[in-house]
């Protein structure tokens, strides 16, 4: 190990010593609890900072570590998310009385966990990565301790994550089983000439595949979300519904640029697509019904990870970087809608009903705004980001000749319209009720709701930097 | 940089960046502030569509006042703006409309004035982007955009079925568009393929392409395409059966929702197969031919007895606009250069008639809160100015000579009589019968017996309604009287979109 080494993961060093300043602090400075946030928020600054101030040096750690364009994108879009997020449970924290120390050290944790997982270039860091990310948010989730929905939630999370940490597990070893190696570097160069027999490699895949899915909430992998997003903390949904997800999807990215499955097999791109469309129509489907946002918000996100698989599926520079604009898109949609939808609700335990929402557009603007921005770019409509980020997975499939995957994926758009204008009509066209809900409107929550709104609007507009930065990002995995 | 560097994104976004500032910072209760605010940036609108007149050279074909910057290079994707003799009429004619819209709605709009201005200024970027860009993602961000406010502004705005109007327009509208997005991408990728390599969605580039053909409908990518583009522009025309959204959303949207809608939306639809069917897809084009005539013949017959069946006033408008529609859409397949000028002339006589007529539904349902014929009778009495302006409006709809409406028929019908004698034939009786359900309306609205109470007393119009009126009114008798500069500046445009 040399110094190089250590400088290439400072972010995550960082994180990591944050968080331990923060249980300890929370732990014998009570005079500081409420401060902390601001501790938390100063480390990811810091992580932030240091990513984007030191160089990429490539391969690290006997190249089991791989910190290039791609990992610095990923990272960039966690560390956000987190920033995001720490935003947001302020006024939970406030509001609730949980302890902060742990939750925001837990945050960190979890995010460098995340972090590890997007820069392997190894099984092995993979699978600590998403341990570190997996064991964090079990905790996360059944926070708020007093709270039955919190601790099944909770639990559900952790029964769920051995299984699909196991599957995964076992698919590392039929992999290595297969080549002899951890290494994806010494994968791809083995497999430049197909083995004639490639089945042990394939079932390997296929479980880690299954794994995967079940952090991504893919179909059929995807019946735990609906509960654990429901149950867990608002601010700890947002995280979940994202940093994990980016995660995953960058493994797989980096799975897929190695083995190269496609030339395996012809039958890999249809699994994926078939995956991708089954996700998208019971995603979006099974949200119309629902009452709960949270829930539906839930459903949705099944039906994105569908569009964002879309991009897996068609591989290549242009589908992965429609991925991670995706991402990108995916984030700022989801982090403003479940902060807004944790101000329009009067405790943790009540239900987020939807109908709780009537006529509170011309009461409070802001925040209303902001919801149905996220609404529309949730549903694809320019000139929001998420229209980007579709129209670059759709262009990506249609450019590798699976233009029925795009028509499959605006058709379900279609049907996605559907619920999440329900959300903007809710707010805009039903009466206010007589007795009025009293809902809180604190500064972060309105931060974060205008952060997130100006991104998804002005990246939709001016969308070249960040569809350039994923370019570049996918160039350096595929070169 | 020259101003007219930037004339046309100055025509494009102002309105939608003074309804944004709107929305942004102005306070909630100015409401005079809205209102002239929304006025002010309409005429301003208007003068800048004078200006991009004055500027325009009608004996030129290609597109004009370019304006064209990288917006997503790696893509392909450009902010390329442009304008034709056949946007320009269509230019113009939005920009005209717009202030009628707002003195339409100065009063009768009167909760949550801000956003129903902002609405309308930013449906307004919409349209006018639509019309003048000329990249494909462009033309489709513009497309979408018109989406949103109009949704707005008939579920918040609208009558009491409106939510279920905004929801149904909504799912119509995406149905088609979200696929048209796919047939973009088809063209797209089509122009990667082919010798350049690189992605470009630039309409000049496009239309260069040779889209290939095939036998039957699943294997012919060039039929797909169209199929794909024709369904979005279909609805929004409406072509028969597509329709069903467009008597709902007319019925519920406020009166200046309907004026826009009918004025202008429709015509988007015409637009785009004109602009983009034509051209791009000309064999799959000449194969759709009998179809979309006899859809076209189906519109105008159908659409005109069904008129003849309505009780509700509004909603016997929405449906004569299916039967008038129907016509544009027959002058635009019939395909000659006649038929085609035709059929522009008549989007244009469409939006000023049906436009007008939508007006003075919305002045009547202000005061007697009911558009159902039967309450009304004797009206002439009553009100003498309304009952002119009517009049006027009624005549230029069923398209009495002098007035705007006989130049563009007869137009539609001389030019499809080469190609399409059996349709024209057909398409004739349509007129009989607009005239009989119009007259009908007008015998029982102003000249039967005057019975209800309730009528005795009705207010003849405003300053502010003439003032709205007068601009539609004045128009119709030139188009009527001089119809040569719609002609003349739009004839070299469509002689190199049908390439004749």
């Amino acid at each position: 190990m040399t110094s190089i080494d250590l400088f290439a993961i400072a972010p995550e060093l960082v994180l990591v010593l944050a968080g331990s300043v923060l249980v300890l602090a929370g732990a014998f400075l009570p005079s500081l609890r409420p401060r902390l946030g601001w501790l938390a928020g100063l480390g990811t600054a810091g992580a932030l900072a240091a990513r984007w101030a030191l160089e990429l040096p490539g391969p690290v750690f006997s190249s089991a570590l791989r910190v290039d364009e791609l990992a610095r994108f990923v990272d960039t879009y966690i560390l956000a998310a987190l920033l995001l997020v720490l935003v947001m449970a302020e006024p939970y924290l406030a509001r609730t009385g949980a302890r902060p120390g742990e939750f925001h050290a837990l945050l960190l944790w979890a995010a460098s966990g995340a972090m590890v997982m997007a820069k392997a270039d190894h099984l092995l860091p993979v699978f600590i990565g998403l341990e570190l990310l997996s064991v964090c948010l079990y905790v996360l989730n059944a926070y708020h301790r007093d709270s039955l929905v919190s601790l099944e939630s909770g639990f559900k999370y952790l029964v769920v994550g051995a299984f699909a940490s196991g599957l995964l597990l076992f698919g590392i070893a039929l992999i290595y089983g297969a080549t002899g190696t951890f290494s994806l570097r010494a994968m791809a160069a083995q497999l430049v000439a197909p083995p004639a027999d490639a089945t042990l490699l394939l079932a390997g895949l296929a479980l880690a595949l299954a794994g995967l899915g079940f952090k991504l909430a893919l179909v059929p992998f995807h019946a735990w979300a609906p509960d654990v997003y429901q149950g867990a903390p608002t601010p700890v949904t947002a995280f979940l519904s994202v940093v994990p997800k980016g995660a995953a999807l960058v493994v797989l990215a980096r799975l897929g640029a190695a083995l190269a499955p496609q030339a395996l097999t012809p039958r890999w791109v249809l699994l994926l697509a078939v995956v991708a469309v089954a996700s998208q129509l019971l995603g979006n489907l099974v949200a119309i019904a629902q009452r709960d946002l949270k829930r539906m918000l839930a459903y949705s996100g099944i039906a994105h990870m569908g569009y964002a698989l879309v991009g897996v599926a068609a591989f290549g520079a242009e589908g992965l970087a429609g991925v991670l604009v995706y991402l990108a898109a995916y984030t700022f949609m989801n982090v403003a809608a479940f902060g807004v939808v944790s101000a329009f609700s009067e405790s943790e335990d009540e239900p987020h009903r939807l109908a709780d929402l009537a006529g509170q557009g011309w009461k409070r603007p802001f925040l209303s705004f902001a919801l149905a921005v996220s609404m529309f770019s949730l549903a694809g409509i320019p000139p929001t980001l998420g229209f980007v980020a579709k129209f670059l997975v759709f262009k990506a499939a249609v450019s590798e000749h699976l233009v029925w995957l795009a028509v499959a994926g605006v058709l379900n758009s279609l049907v996605s319209v559907f619920f999440y204008f329900r959300v903007v009509f809710t707010l805009y066209m039903r009466p206010l009720p007589a007795r009025e809900p009293a809902f809180a409107e604190p500064w972060p929550t309105r931060l974060v709701a205008g952060l997130c709104t100006l991104a998804m609007v002005g990246l939709g507009l001016v969308p070249g930097w960040l569809v350039a930065t994923a370019e570049q990002a996918v160039r350096a995995l595929l070169e | 940089m020259t101003l007219s560097g930037t004339l046309l994104s100055a025509l494009v976004l102002t309105p939608g960046t003074v309804g944004l500032l709107l929305l942004l910072l102005a306070p909630r209760d100015a409401k005079s502030l809205h209102r002239w605010a929304g006025m002010l940036a309409s005429l301003v609108t208007l003068g800048l569509a004078l200006l991009a007149w004055s500027r325009f050279d009608p004996a030129d074909p290609a597109f004009q006042l370019v304006e064209a910057r990288p917006w997503l290079p790696s893509l392909g994707i450009s902010y390329r703006l442009g304008v034709d003799g056949v946007a320009l009429v269509l230019v113009l004619l939005t920009a005209l409309l717009q202030p009628v819209v707002m003195l339409s709605s100065w009063k009768q709009i009167d909760d949550k004035v801000k956003g129903y201005v902002a609405s309308m200024l930013i449906l307004e970027t919409g349209m006018l982007g639509a019309f003048l860009a000329t990249d494909l993602f462009l033309f489709y961000v513009f497309w979408e955009l018109m989406l949103l406010p109009m949704y707005f502004i008939i579920g918040v705005w609208g009558g009491e079925r409106r939510v279920y109007a905004a929801v149904k327009f909504v799912i119509f509208t995406l149905a088609g568009s979200l696929l048209m997005l796919v047939g973009i991408l088809y063209l797209g990728s089509l122009h990667k393929a082919s010798a350049p390599g690189t992605w470009s969605f630039a309409y000049e580039d496009i239309a260069r392409l040779s889209i290939p053909g095939g036998e039957g409908f699943w294997h012919n990518p060039q039929l797909l395409a169209f199929a794909v583009f024709a369904l979005a522009f279909a609805i929004k025309v409406p072509v028969w059966p597509l329709h069903t959204w467009l008597p709902d959303a007319h019925v519920e949207a406020p009166t200046g929702g309907s004026i826009i809608l009918a004025g202008v939306l429709l015509k988007l639809g015409t637009f785009g197969f004109l602009r983009y069917c034509r051209p791009l897809f000309p064999e799959a084009w000449e194969a759709a031919t009998p179809l979309f005539v006899t859809l076209a013949v189906i519109a105008i017959v159908v659409g005109a007895l069904v008129a003849y069946a309505q009780k509700d006033l509004k909603k016997l408008v929405a449906y004569s606009s299916v039967s008038h529609m129907g016509f544009i859409m027959l002058g635009l397949f019939a395909g000659t250069v006649t038929s085609t000028q035709g059929a522009l002339l008549q989007m244009v006589n469409h939006g000023l008639s049906t436009g007008s007529l939508f007006l003075l539904v919305g002045v009547i349902y202000d005061r007697r809160h009911t558009r159902l014929l039967e309450d009304f009778g004797g009206l002439a009495r009553v009100m003498p100015l309304y009952t002119g302006a009517f009049l006027i409006a009624t005549l230029s709809s069923i398209g009495l000579p002098g007035l705007n409406g006989f130049v563009g028929e007869l137009l539609i019908l001389l030019g499809s009589f080469r190609t399409q004698p059996v349709a024209v034939v057909i398409a004739a009786t349509g007129i009989v019968l607009g005239a009989v359900y119009m007259l009908t309306v007008v015998q029982r609205v102003f000249w039967n017996p005057l019975v209800h109470e309730a009528n005795r007393g009705l207010a003849d119009l405003t300053w502010q309604e003439v003032t709205a009126f007068a601009p539609l009114g004045l128009a119709m008798f030139w188009i009527g009287v001089y119809p040569m500069p719609v002609l003349s500046i739009s004839e070299a445009a469509i002689r190199r979109l049908i390439g004749g």
